[in-house]
């Protein structure tokens, strides 16, 4: 007896559960959808919304078509504020499906269109805008990468020659620079150059003091890596310039010094690869170059496609670089390819 | 000897000491013009050490050097004795050539180049006189098809060859030679030695630093064997490869080369 009555009441709970599931799925009408959706906006849960909004069906021929008409126009909108002018243009293009004349829609579609057009224009038009600014960056730039490309490898080659003489205090010497400069950040230096100089009474140009900086660092860097390829060289060839009586000077600059070339240029050119990205330290001294003017900009206009554009300068500067070095790896390299 | 004439170069009691091993050790040496000598001896011995000697690619402790009866190669000053400057070691280094083992051609430069460079940068001779030195010294040597070539492409003999046309363009008076044939395939020996044999019936005075002592026969006016940087014997070469030879060392190190 309590088995079937316990029997009949879960059937009627279960029951009762299935029916209530079925009213809140009625109950959940075009309405009251709509209504949820403004709820959710409200609490600024637009993605939320969109789902909402989407489960609003498409009414049957004949049948009231407002609600359906007002879902999908809110979804354009929201889509358009969620910067997804495709998702937004196809919400319109239903309204259009069931209703060609919709002006609404209709109104819709232009306004993203146009607005998705203006968008590239306004790319032009940015570019158009910053790119004299960041030429002339650019330039400055190169001016800088080309004044430290040819100072420091004749700086290298003497403190590298200065290394490996025999005379104690002018190694020394040298060792000292090459310890100081490769053991302190580049934008010490620079600062210490531009900033605390002044101090003892030598006040430097920025374009100057960038100079001094950059040519003294990469020199120190160099001077190792051509000390290096000296050294690698056979001794055997400095005692057969020797033998037919060269002197140390003509011997290094006849028979070593040409013969380290080769070996040179893949180190030295990853060097003026990460010389062309540390220029930009010096927009730290009052030197107004590529990153300083990208940054200007960026600071004016809050627009990263000024910060593009310089990455896209430094990287074609680059490329241009390691294709120039490149080549003349190989030339230099020539007589082993013969 | 032939006393009469003065030796080309003369070594005096010449040492030279790496750390506490002494490599050469107080050697006296004349030789004349036009003579032809070759050392012998086992690895270590040091007969590399005597050549780079002579032509101050080693800096000696002790002894005297006479080139044409000269003292040459060392000053002293404040007591002390040091090599001389620059510009006096290279004039002598002009009037000495060299030929190394390992034959040590410019690689970065064409043969011509190579024998070029001393005419044109040591004696600094306007560009069309190095040319013709160098080109002429090719043709010497066997080589002037290949002037315009680099190193790398030429085979151990025809290296040899231009090293020794290096050598010659610098017009020396004597040639040092360590053991020229030593790298090179066993084929190969024979170009290098003609080479040297024409130059040497064209009176050159040589050192010749070789282990075959079928060449040091053929060639050598005298033949010295040097071991732990002493000279043990010397005699002209028929004595010397005899099968009379009472030196057990010699006939030991001779046994095992032939
Ligand atoms: N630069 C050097 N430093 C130290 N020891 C050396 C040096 N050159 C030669 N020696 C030593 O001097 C000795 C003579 O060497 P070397 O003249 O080359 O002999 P050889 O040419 O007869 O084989 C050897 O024991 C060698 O190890
Ligand atoms: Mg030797």
């Amino acid at each position: 007896m309590n088995r079937f009555y316990i029997l009949i009441s879960r059937v009627a709970v279960t029951l009762l559960f299935l029916w209530t599931l079925a009213g809140t799925g009625r109950a959940l009408d075009s309405d009251a959808l709509s209504r949820q959706a403004g709820e959710l906006m409200a609490q600024g849960d637009l993605p939320g919304a969109v789902e909402l909004l989407r489960q609003i069906p498409v009414p049957p021929k004949g049948a009231d078509a407002g609600a359906f008409v007002a879902s999908r126009m809110q979804m354009a909108r929201i889509y358009v504020s969620l910067n997804e002018a495709d998702k937004a243009l196809a919400a319109s293009r239903e309204v259009l499906a069931l209703f060609p004349d919709n002006s609404e829609a209709r109104n819709a579609v232009a306004a993203i269109q146009k607005q998705q057009q203006s968008r590239w224009l306004s790319l032009l038009d940015d570019s158009r805008k910053f790119l004299p600014a960041l030429l002339k960056g650019a330039t400055m730039t190169l001016l800088l990468v080309l004044c430290t490309m040819l100072v420091s490898p004749l700086g290298g080659l003497l403190i590298a020659l200065g290394r490996i003489s025999t005379f104690r205090p002018l190694s020394a010497a040298c060792w000292f620079v090459i310890w100081f400069f490769r053991g302190t950040p580049l934008l010490l230096q620079l600062f210490f150059i531009y900033y605390g100089l002044p101090a003892f009474g030598v006040t430097l140009p920025p374009l100057t003091a960038a100079v001094i900086g950059l040519g003294l660092n990469y020199s120190a860097y160099l001077g190792e890596i051509i000390r290096g390829a000296i050294q690698s060289i056979d001794q055997g060839q400095m005692e057969a310039a020797k033998a037919i009586g060269m002197t140390y000077g003509q011997a290094m600059r006849r028979v070593i010094i040409p013969q380290t070339y080769k070996r040179l240029m893949p180190p030295i050119g990853n060097e003026f690869i990460a010389l062309i990205k540390d220029t930009a330290l010096v927009s730290t001294i009052a030197m107004v170059e590529l990153m300083r003017s990208a940054d200007q900009l960026f600071n004016t206009y809050f627009n990263i496609t000024a910060l593009a554009l310089a990455a896209a300068i430094y990287l074609l500067l680059t490329s241009i670089f390691t294709f120039i070095f490149e080549k003349i790896e190989y030339r230099a390299g020539i007589y082993e390819h013969r | 000897m032939n006393t009469a004439r003065e030796p080309l170069i003369r070594l005096e009691g010449i040492t030279k000491r790496f750390k506490n091993l002494t490599a050469v050790d107080r050697i006296d040496l004349d030789v004349f013009p036009g003579e032809k000598l070759v050392i012998i001896g086992p690895s270590g011995s040091g007969k590399s050490t005597l050549l780079r000697s002579i032509n101050l690619l080693e800096e000696i402790d002790d002894g005297v050097i006479r080139f044409q009866g000269r003292e040459v190669g060392y000053v002293t000053s404040h007591g002390r004795r040091h090599l001389d400057r620059p510009p006096a070691v290279c004039a002598l280094r002009t009037e000495i050539g060299m030929v190394f083992q390992h034959f040590h051609l410019f690689p970065h430069m064409t043969v011509l180049g190579n024998v070029m460079e001393g005419p044109l940068i040591v004696r600094k001779m306007p560009l069309n006189e190095a040319r013709q030195v160098a080109t002429d010294m090719l043709s010497k040597v066997g080589l002037s098809d290949k002037r315009d070539v680099f190193p790398a492409t030429l085979s151990g003999g025809q290296k040899q060859r231009v090293a020794i046309a290096r050598a010659l363009a610098m017009r020396p008076k004597l040639m040092l030679f360590d053991e020229p044939t030593s790298a090179l395939d066993p084929e190969l020996v024979g170009e290098v030695f003609d080479t040297i044999h024409t130059l040497a019936d064209e009176g050159m005075t040589m050192i010749i630093v070789t282990h075959h002592m079928g060449f040091a026969r053929e060639l050598a006016d005298r033949v010295i064997f040097m071991e732990s940087g002493h000279f043990l014997a010397q005699g002209n070469p028929h004595e010397f490869f005899s099968v009379g030879q009472e030196n057990e060392r010699i006939r030991s190190f001779l046994n095992r080369l032939l």
